[in-house]
Protein backbone atom coordinates (compact mmCIF):
# COMPACT_ATOMS: atom_id res chain seq x y z
CA UNK A 1 0.00 0.00 0.00
CA UNK A 2 2.89 2.31 0.88
CA UNK A 3 4.56 1.57 -2.47
CA UNK A 4 1.34 2.22 -4.41
CA UNK A 5 1.00 5.53 -2.59
CA UNK A 6 4.59 6.44 -3.43
CA UNK A 7 4.07 5.51 -7.09
CA UNK A 8 0.97 7.72 -7.26
CA UNK A 9 2.84 10.54 -5.54
CA UNK A 10 5.73 10.15 -8.01
CA UNK A 11 3.32 10.20 -10.96
CA UNK A 12 1.66 13.36 -9.67
CA UNK A 13 4.97 15.10 -8.99
CA UNK A 14 6.16 14.24 -12.52
CA UNK A 15 3.60 16.66 -13.96
CA UNK A 16 2.62 18.96 -11.08
CA UNK A 17 5.86 19.43 -9.12
CA UNK A 18 5.54 23.17 -9.68
CA UNK A 19 1.87 24.10 -9.39
CA UNK A 20 2.41 27.58 -10.85
CA UNK A 21 4.06 26.20 -14.01
CA UNK A 22 1.47 23.45 -14.41
CA UNK A 23 -1.55 25.74 -13.99
CA UNK A 24 -0.12 28.39 -16.32
CA UNK A 25 0.66 25.76 -18.98
CA UNK A 26 -2.79 24.17 -18.76
CA UNK A 27 -4.37 27.63 -18.89
CA UNK A 28 -2.31 28.55 -21.96
CA UNK A 29 -3.25 25.36 -23.82
CA UNK A 30 -6.93 25.87 -22.92
CA UNK A 31 -6.79 29.49 -24.11
CA UNK A 32 -5.09 28.64 -27.42
CA UNK A 33 -7.46 25.69 -27.95
CA UNK A 34 -10.42 28.00 -27.25
CA UNK A 35 -9.14 30.61 -29.70
CA UNK A 36 -8.78 27.97 -32.42
CA UNK A 37 -12.15 26.33 -31.74
CA UNK A 38 -14.30 29.41 -31.09
CA UNK A 39 -12.64 32.29 -32.93
CA UNK A 40 -11.12 30.10 -35.69
CA UNK A 41 -7.68 31.59 -35.07
CA UNK A 42 -5.19 30.76 -37.83
CA UNK A 43 -3.53 27.49 -36.69
CA UNK A 44 -0.03 28.77 -37.42
CA UNK A 45 -0.69 31.86 -35.30
CA UNK A 46 -2.02 29.53 -32.60
CA UNK A 47 1.24 27.54 -32.77
CA UNK A 48 3.26 30.74 -32.43
CA UNK A 49 1.14 31.85 -29.49
CA UNK A 50 1.61 28.46 -27.82
CA UNK A 51 5.39 28.60 -28.30
CA UNK A 52 5.79 32.18 -27.05
CA UNK A 53 3.46 31.45 -24.12
CA UNK A 54 5.43 28.35 -23.08
CA UNK A 55 8.74 30.24 -23.24
CA UNK A 56 7.25 33.09 -21.19
CA UNK A 57 5.91 30.64 -18.58
CA UNK A 58 9.33 28.95 -18.36
CA UNK A 59 11.19 32.23 -17.84
CA UNK A 60 8.50 33.59 -15.51
CA UNK A 61 8.30 30.58 -13.19
CA UNK A 62 12.11 30.17 -13.01
CA UNK A 63 12.55 33.87 -12.22
CA UNK A 64 9.76 33.77 -9.65
CA UNK A 65 11.36 30.80 -7.87
CA UNK A 66 14.78 32.50 -7.89
CA UNK A 67 13.27 35.71 -6.47
CA UNK A 68 11.37 33.77 -3.78
CA UNK A 69 14.52 31.96 -2.67
CA UNK A 70 16.57 35.18 -2.71
CA UNK A 71 14.07 36.80 -0.33
CA UNK A 72 14.03 33.85 2.12
CA UNK B 1 15.35 7.16 -43.45
CA UNK B 2 15.04 10.71 -44.91
CA UNK B 3 16.03 13.95 -43.20
CA UNK B 4 12.49 14.70 -42.05
CA UNK B 5 12.07 11.27 -40.43
CA UNK B 6 15.47 11.62 -38.75
CA UNK B 7 14.48 15.04 -37.37
CA UNK B 8 11.83 13.30 -35.23
CA UNK B 9 13.52 9.94 -34.65
CA UNK B 10 16.83 11.43 -33.47
CA UNK B 11 15.30 13.66 -30.74
CA UNK B 12 12.98 10.80 -29.69
CA UNK B 13 15.80 8.29 -29.32
CA UNK B 14 18.11 10.97 -27.90
CA UNK B 15 15.54 12.08 -25.31
CA UNK B 16 14.89 8.50 -24.22
CA UNK B 17 18.63 7.78 -24.04
CA UNK B 18 19.62 10.92 -22.12
CA UNK B 19 16.64 10.83 -19.74
CA UNK B 20 17.35 7.18 -19.03
CA UNK B 21 21.00 7.98 -18.31
CA UNK B 22 19.89 10.46 -15.62
CA UNK B 23 17.30 8.16 -14.06
CA UNK B 24 19.44 5.00 -14.24
CA UNK B 25 22.32 6.82 -12.51
CA UNK B 26 19.92 7.76 -9.67
CA UNK B 27 18.50 4.25 -9.37
CA UNK B 28 21.98 2.69 -9.67
CA UNK B 29 23.23 4.70 -6.68
CA UNK B 30 20.60 3.14 -4.42
CA UNK B 31 20.90 -0.37 -5.90
CA UNK B 32 24.68 -0.10 -5.41
CA UNK B 33 24.19 0.86 -1.76
CA UNK B 34 21.83 -2.10 -1.25
CA UNK B 35 24.13 -4.52 -3.09
CA UNK B 36 27.27 -3.39 -1.31
CA UNK B 37 25.79 -3.34 2.19
CA UNK B 38 23.18 -6.13 2.06
CA UNK B 39 24.35 -8.33 -0.79
CA UNK B 40 23.64 -8.47 -4.51
CA UNK B 41 20.88 -11.07 -4.27
CA UNK B 42 18.20 -8.83 -2.69
CA UNK B 43 19.44 -5.89 -4.79
CA UNK B 44 19.12 -7.94 -7.97
CA UNK B 45 15.69 -9.36 -7.04
CA UNK B 46 14.34 -5.92 -6.16
CA UNK B 47 15.70 -4.23 -9.28
CA UNK B 48 14.64 -7.15 -11.50
CA UNK B 49 11.07 -7.15 -10.18
CA UNK B 50 10.76 -3.40 -10.75
CA UNK B 51 12.16 -3.71 -14.29
CA UNK B 52 9.63 -6.47 -15.03
CA UNK B 53 6.76 -4.19 -13.90
CA UNK B 54 8.11 -1.27 -15.95
CA UNK B 55 8.47 -3.51 -19.03
CA UNK B 56 4.90 -4.71 -18.46
CA UNK B 57 3.67 -1.10 -18.35
CA UNK B 58 5.27 -0.37 -21.75
CA UNK B 59 3.92 -3.62 -23.21
CA UNK B 60 0.43 -2.80 -21.86
CA UNK B 61 0.10 0.90 -22.64
CA UNK B 62 2.23 1.06 -25.82
CA UNK B 63 -0.12 -0.90 -28.10
CA UNK B 64 -3.24 0.61 -26.43
CA UNK B 65 -2.17 4.06 -27.62
CA UNK B 66 -2.52 2.85 -31.20
CA UNK B 67 -6.31 2.80 -30.70
CA UNK B 68 -6.53 6.45 -29.61
CA UNK B 69 -7.35 8.96 -32.40
CA UNK B 70 -4.10 10.62 -33.52
CA UNK B 71 -5.06 14.26 -32.85
CA UNK B 72 -6.34 13.43 -29.35
CA UNK B 73 -3.21 11.38 -28.63
CA UNK B 74 -0.95 14.21 -29.84
CA UNK B 75 -2.83 16.75 -27.72
CA UNK B 76 -2.82 14.68 -24.51
CA UNK B 77 0.77 13.49 -24.89
CA UNK B 78 1.83 16.99 -25.95
CA UNK B 79 0.33 18.62 -22.85
CA UNK B 80 1.86 15.96 -20.57
CA UNK B 81 5.23 16.46 -22.26
CA UNK B 82 4.94 20.22 -21.76
CA UNK B 83 4.22 19.78 -18.05
CA UNK B 84 6.99 17.22 -17.59
CA UNK B 85 9.62 18.72 -19.92
CA UNK B 86 9.21 22.31 -18.79
CA UNK B 87 9.32 21.09 -15.18
CA UNK B 88 12.70 19.44 -15.83
CA UNK B 89 13.98 22.43 -17.78
CA UNK B 90 12.89 24.90 -15.09
CA UNK B 91 14.68 22.87 -12.42
CA UNK B 92 17.79 22.52 -14.60
CA UNK B 93 17.83 26.31 -15.16
CA UNK B 94 17.61 26.92 -11.41
CA UNK B 95 20.39 24.40 -10.73
CA UNK B 96 22.61 25.85 -13.50
CA UNK B 97 22.06 29.32 -11.98
CA UNK B 98 22.99 28.07 -8.53
CA UNK B 99 19.55 28.87 -7.12
CA UNK B 100 18.98 25.27 -6.00
CA UNK B 101 21.75 22.74 -5.25
CA UNK B 102 22.92 20.16 -7.77
CA UNK B 103 21.99 16.50 -7.34
CA UNK B 104 24.74 14.82 -5.28
CA UNK B 105 25.04 11.07 -5.90
CA UNK B 106 27.73 10.66 -3.22
CA UNK B 107 25.47 12.27 -0.61
CA UNK B 108 22.50 10.12 -1.69
CA UNK B 109 24.67 6.99 -1.45
CA UNK B 110 25.85 8.00 2.03
CA UNK B 111 22.27 8.65 3.22
CA UNK B 112 21.06 5.34 1.82
CA UNK B 113 24.02 3.50 3.36
CA UNK B 114 23.30 5.06 6.76
CA UNK B 115 19.66 3.99 6.56
CA UNK B 116 20.55 0.45 5.52
CA UNK B 117 23.28 -0.02 8.14
CA UNK B 118 20.94 1.44 10.77
CA UNK B 119 18.49 -1.37 10.05
CA UNK B 120 20.36 -4.17 11.78
CA UNK B 121 17.69 -5.62 14.03
CA UNK B 122 15.58 -8.60 13.02
CA UNK B 123 16.25 -11.89 11.26
CA UNK B 124 18.48 -12.04 8.17
CA UNK B 125 15.54 -12.86 5.87
CA UNK B 126 13.67 -9.78 7.07
CA UNK B 127 16.71 -7.57 6.43
CA UNK B 128 17.07 -9.01 2.90
CA UNK B 129 13.39 -8.22 2.32
CA UNK B 130 13.89 -4.58 3.39
CA UNK B 131 16.99 -4.30 1.19
CA UNK B 132 15.20 -5.84 -1.81
CA UNK B 133 12.25 -3.51 -1.29
CA UNK B 134 14.58 -0.50 -1.21
CA UNK B 135 16.12 -1.50 -4.57
CA UNK B 136 12.64 -2.27 -5.96
CA UNK B 137 11.27 1.16 -4.99
CA UNK B 138 14.30 3.01 -6.36
CA UNK B 139 14.16 1.31 -9.76
CA UNK B 140 10.35 1.52 -9.98
CA UNK B 141 10.09 5.21 -9.07
CA UNK B 142 13.02 6.36 -11.24
CA UNK B 143 11.91 4.05 -14.05
CA UNK B 144 8.39 5.51 -14.17
CA UNK B 145 9.80 8.71 -15.67
CA UNK B 146 11.70 6.68 -18.28
CA UNK B 147 8.55 4.73 -19.16
CA UNK B 148 6.59 7.96 -19.57
CA UNK B 149 9.27 9.50 -21.81
CA UNK B 150 9.59 6.35 -23.95
CA UNK B 151 5.81 6.14 -24.44
CA UNK B 152 5.35 9.90 -24.91
CA UNK B 153 8.10 10.52 -27.46
CA UNK B 154 7.47 7.20 -29.20
CA UNK B 155 3.69 7.19 -29.43
CA UNK B 156 3.08 10.15 -31.75
CA UNK B 157 5.18 8.85 -34.67
CA UNK B 158 5.24 5.10 -34.09
CA UNK B 159 8.73 5.27 -32.58
CA UNK B 160 8.07 3.17 -29.49
CA UNK B 161 10.71 0.59 -30.38
CA UNK B 162 13.32 3.22 -31.26
CA UNK B 163 12.69 5.10 -28.00
CA UNK B 164 12.81 1.83 -26.03
CA UNK B 165 16.12 1.03 -27.70
CA UNK B 166 17.45 4.43 -26.59
CA UNK B 167 16.39 3.75 -22.99
CA UNK B 168 17.86 0.22 -22.96
CA UNK B 169 21.13 1.49 -24.42
CA UNK B 170 21.38 3.99 -21.56
CA UNK B 171 20.74 1.21 -19.01
CA UNK B 172 23.48 -0.90 -20.59
CA UNK B 173 25.98 2.00 -20.57
CA UNK B 174 25.36 2.86 -16.91
CA UNK B 175 25.38 -0.77 -15.76
CA UNK B 176 28.67 -1.51 -17.55
CA UNK B 177 30.36 1.65 -16.21
CA UNK B 178 28.74 1.31 -12.78
CA UNK B 179 29.79 -2.26 -12.18
CA UNK B 180 33.28 -1.52 -13.50
CA UNK B 181 33.87 1.31 -11.02
CA UNK B 182 31.61 -0.04 -8.21
CA UNK B 183 30.89 3.40 -6.79
CA UNK B 184 28.26 6.13 -7.24
CA UNK B 185 28.55 7.80 -10.65
CA UNK B 186 28.92 11.28 -9.20
CA UNK B 187 30.83 12.64 -12.20
CA UNK B 188 27.96 12.21 -14.66
CA UNK B 189 27.01 15.79 -15.71
CA UNK B 190 23.47 15.22 -14.53
CA UNK B 191 22.23 18.79 -14.75
CA UNK B 192 23.57 19.26 -18.28
CA UNK B 193 21.75 16.06 -19.28
CA UNK B 194 18.55 17.24 -17.59
CA UNK B 195 18.91 20.59 -19.36
CA UNK B 196 19.18 18.82 -22.70
CA UNK B 197 16.33 16.40 -22.05
CA UNK B 198 14.08 19.16 -20.66
CA UNK B 199 14.77 21.19 -23.80
CA UNK B 200 13.91 18.31 -26.15
CA UNK B 201 10.78 17.25 -24.24
CA UNK B 202 9.50 20.84 -24.07
CA UNK B 203 10.04 21.16 -27.83
CA UNK B 204 8.21 17.86 -28.39
CA UNK B 205 5.43 19.12 -26.11
CA UNK B 206 4.88 22.32 -28.12
CA UNK B 207 5.10 20.34 -31.38
CA UNK B 208 2.58 17.63 -30.43
CA UNK B 209 0.22 20.03 -28.65
CA UNK B 210 0.26 22.30 -31.70
CA UNK B 211 -0.42 19.37 -34.03
CA UNK B 212 -3.21 18.23 -31.71
CA UNK B 213 -4.77 21.69 -32.07
CA UNK B 214 -4.47 21.52 -35.86
CA UNK B 215 -1.23 23.47 -36.37
CA UNK B 216 0.64 22.55 -39.57
CA UNK B 217 4.20 23.50 -38.55
CA UNK B 218 6.29 25.10 -41.33
CA UNK B 219 8.86 22.56 -42.49
CA UNK B 220 6.77 19.85 -40.78
CA UNK B 221 8.98 17.64 -38.59
CA UNK B 222 12.02 19.84 -39.20
CA UNK B 223 10.29 22.52 -37.10
CA UNK B 224 11.25 20.41 -34.07
CA UNK B 225 14.89 21.43 -34.51
CA UNK B 226 13.89 25.10 -34.42
CA UNK B 227 11.78 24.55 -31.29
CA UNK B 228 14.69 22.74 -29.58
CA UNK B 229 17.06 25.62 -30.48
CA UNK B 230 14.61 28.21 -29.12
CA UNK B 231 14.05 26.41 -25.79
CA UNK B 232 17.80 25.85 -25.42
CA UNK B 233 18.66 29.49 -26.14
CA UNK B 234 15.98 30.89 -23.82
CA UNK B 235 16.86 28.33 -21.12
CA UNK B 236 20.58 29.18 -21.21
CA UNK B 237 19.85 32.92 -21.28
CA UNK B 238 17.52 32.59 -18.27
CA UNK B 239 20.10 30.58 -16.31
CA UNK B 240 22.71 33.18 -17.15
CA UNK B 241 20.43 36.07 -16.09
CA UNK B 242 19.50 34.41 -12.81
CA UNK B 243 23.16 33.78 -12.01
CA UNK B 244 23.71 37.54 -11.57
CA UNK B 245 23.24 39.15 -8.14
CA UNK B 246 19.58 39.29 -7.17
CA UNK B 247 19.53 43.11 -7.06
CA UNK B 248 20.54 43.33 -10.75
CA UNK B 249 17.96 40.85 -11.95
CA UNK B 250 15.11 41.95 -9.73
CA UNK B 251 15.47 45.67 -9.00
Amino acid sequence: MNIIGEVLKELLSMFFADARLALATLGLVAMVGGLVAVLHLDPLLAGGLLLVGCLAILVGTASHEARDRAHR
Amino acid sequence: MDLSAWSVAAPAVGSAFLASLVEVVEAFTIVLAVGTLRGWRPAGFGAGAALAILGGLIALFGPLLGHVPLHLLQLVVGVLLLLFGMGWLRKAILRAAGVIPLHDEDAIYATQATQLTGTTRGPRRSLDWIAGLTAFKAVLLEGLEVVFIVIAVGAGRNLLWSASFGALAACAVILVIGFAVRRPLAKVPENALKFGVGTMLSAFGVFWTGEGLGVAWPGQDLALAVLVALFLTIGLATASALRRPATEVFP
